[in-house]
């Protein structure tokens, strides 16, 4: 936590001001469900969990969004998948695992009926539309997290489904 | 004229520091599956939800009950948060009722948790504020001072904190869901515990826990049809006041003293001690057990310590407190209150287990929170009130 010596202003009108930063160690418990995903990730494998109307959920739901049902059934999806949305990132910021302009993007992954929010290295943002077929870059040192797909990357013209 | 509302179906976690095997999810989960299995219902079943936890900040994840909508089934469903706190887990069960006192909704389900070990609790709740005076005491630094101004005005002896502190603590043993089984207190190791904000001994202090506790409550027409153990809600009560003000008594609030009064009218309670069979108090630091004892009304104004030297407060005295151990023994903050209002739910259900207290009729659950400023009471009975 922050603490210590306060830096007070005093503005114009006579009014105080001073910084409260606040900061804790906060921890993650992510259960058996993303767990395995998370695994998954590990050993290059993209898997999700199938809800009770048959949609397959990636990164998985732990309870069925419909009937709250705790979900076991697992479905193997593909690495590649369609843009369905995206927006540019011009100035990427600390964290990011790209640290050149890429894109956001929610991606449609073949197999999967929700889609993952990720970034896509795409160099320009004239090169980019909905519905192009992109594919996943791993991570050289995979971690255990959704940023062992270090990104995904636009898939060869040739074998694309955009139109 | 308010429908008749009552607690059919009780389920909590065991309650420990670190469920490092579950997202906050899967804990409520755990506690709301088995509240359903004791009210032969399933998540189907269920008309609304009410969800309560202590401060975001303890985990860090705000407006968690978004987030939970599918391990709650809410979808679709009303769902109802509320926050008061450290009483949170009381009110939550009571704006529970409300929906069914109301005559709105016919099966509630309510749930209060806390991941402790996600968060710091102790110093999330601490904010060195600009301009104030940097105190970094902490909840048992903040109670110290009221402890010891009741020590002061009671003439209470030293050693009554550790009396609790060893009944609270034995007590969990009988509880399987309980944090803390230490069967060895004796009142000789408990006056050596280590001193950590004067007067509070270590061993007079609560754990910090992960944990939830989730109720189904029914009106009057589904609670008659259950064929299981039911208790029927007689009187609940909520007030508040501030932190800080002129002429506070921080020992025993107004808020706390009017809370009770009301509870007391309209549950057509004359004389708590004798009327009531099993207390559930929130008694985070032992020396808190006296304290509410007088607030509340069991006992006269600076005699609550007696209670606890002559054994009034043991499982087996006149007047059993915290037989589950209490929040002594298990702190999942959020759920805390719950767990107090369910405990008393359950000594009336006769489902208590080894904590049983015989033929219990009336059960008094009680919860406050922040500086002892939010209060949340009920009383709940076999009969129909």
């Amino acid at each position: 936590m922050s603490g210590g010596t306060t830096e007070y202003t005093i503005v114009e009108d006579g009014s105080f001001t001073a910084p409260l930063e606040l900061s804790y160690p906060y921890k993650r418990t992510v259960g058996p469900v993303l767990s395995r995903f998370l695994t998954g990730l590990r050993d290059h494998r993209i898997e999700g969990t199938v809800g009770s109307d048959g949609r397959v959920h990636v990164p998985p739901a732990e309870f069925d969004p419909v009937t709250g049902a705790a979900l076991t059934e697992w479905a193997p999806v593909a690495s590649t998948g369609t843009i369905v949305t995206w927006s540019w990132q011009p100035s990427p910021v600390e964290g990011n695992t790209l640290q050149h302009p890429f894109a956001w993007a929610l991606i449609a992954l073949d197999g999967a009926d929700t889609n993952l929010l990720h970034a896509i290295d795409a160099g320009s943002p004239e090169v980019l539309s909905t519905g192009m077929r992109v594919q996943a870059r791993w991570a050289a040192e995979p971690s255990g997290s959704i940023s062992d797909i270090e990104c995904f990357e636009l898939a060869e013209r040739a074998t694309g489904a955009a139109s | 004229m308010a429908e008749r509302c009552a607690v059919i179906g009780v389920g909590q976690t065991h309650h420990t520091s670190c469920r490092a095997d579950v997202s906050i999810a899967g804990l409520v989960r755990e506690a709301v599956d088995r509240a359903l299995v004791s009210a032969h219902m399933t998540m189907a079943d269920i008309d609304a939800i009410v969800i309560g936890k202590a401060p975001d900040m303890l985990e860090g994840v705000m407006m968690p009950e978004l987030w939970l909508v599918d391990a709650l089934a809410a979808a679709g469903k009303p769902v109802f948060r509320v926050h008061t706190a450290g009483s949170v887990g009381g009110s939550t069960a009571i704006v529970a009722a409300q929906h069914v006192m109301s005559g709105v909704h016919k099966r509630v389900l309510t749930v209060g948790f806390e991941k402790q070990s996600d968060g710091n609790a102790m110093w999330a709740l601490s904010v060195p504020m600009p301009f104030g005076m940097p105190v970094h005491a902490g909840a048992g630094g903040y109670f110290s001072p009221i402890i010891r101004s009741y020590i002061k005005r009671s003439g209470a002896p030293a050693h009554i904190g550790c009396m609790v502190a060893v009944k609270d603590r034995t007590n969990a043993c009988k509880n399987p869901y309980a944090h803390l089984h230490e069967p060895d207190w004796t009142l000789e190791k408990a006056m050596a515990s280590p001193m950590l904000w004067d007067p509070v001994r270590m061993v007079e202090t609560c754990p910090s826990s992960d944990g939830a506790m989730a109720l189904v409550l029914a009106s009057e027409d589904v609670a008659d049809a259950h064929t299981g153990p039911k208790a029927w809600v007689h009187a609940t009560a909520m007030r508040s006041e501030p932190t800080a003000f002129a002429g506070r008594n921080q020992v025993s609030p107004k808020a706390s003293e009017d809370c009770a009064a009301d509870l007391w009218r309209k549950a057509g309670i004359t004389s708590p001690i004798d009327e009531i069979d099993a207390v559930e108090m929130y008694v985070p630091f032992a020396w808190f057990e006296p304290m509410w004892l007088e607030s509340l009304g069991f006992a006269p104004k600076d005699q609550g310590w007696r209670y606890v030297e002559d054994g009034v407060t043991e499982m087996t005295g006149r007047l059993p407190v915290n037989c589950s151990g209490g929040v002594l023994s298990s702190n999942p903050i959020g759920a805390s209150g719950m767990l107090r209002f369910g405990e008393a739910a359950m000594q009336v259900m006769g489902i208590a287990g080894e904590h049983q207290v015989d033929s219990v009729r009336k059960a008094f659950g009680h919860a406050y929170g922040g500086g002892s400023q939010f209060f949340a009471m009920w009383v709940v009975g076999a009969n129909k009130p």
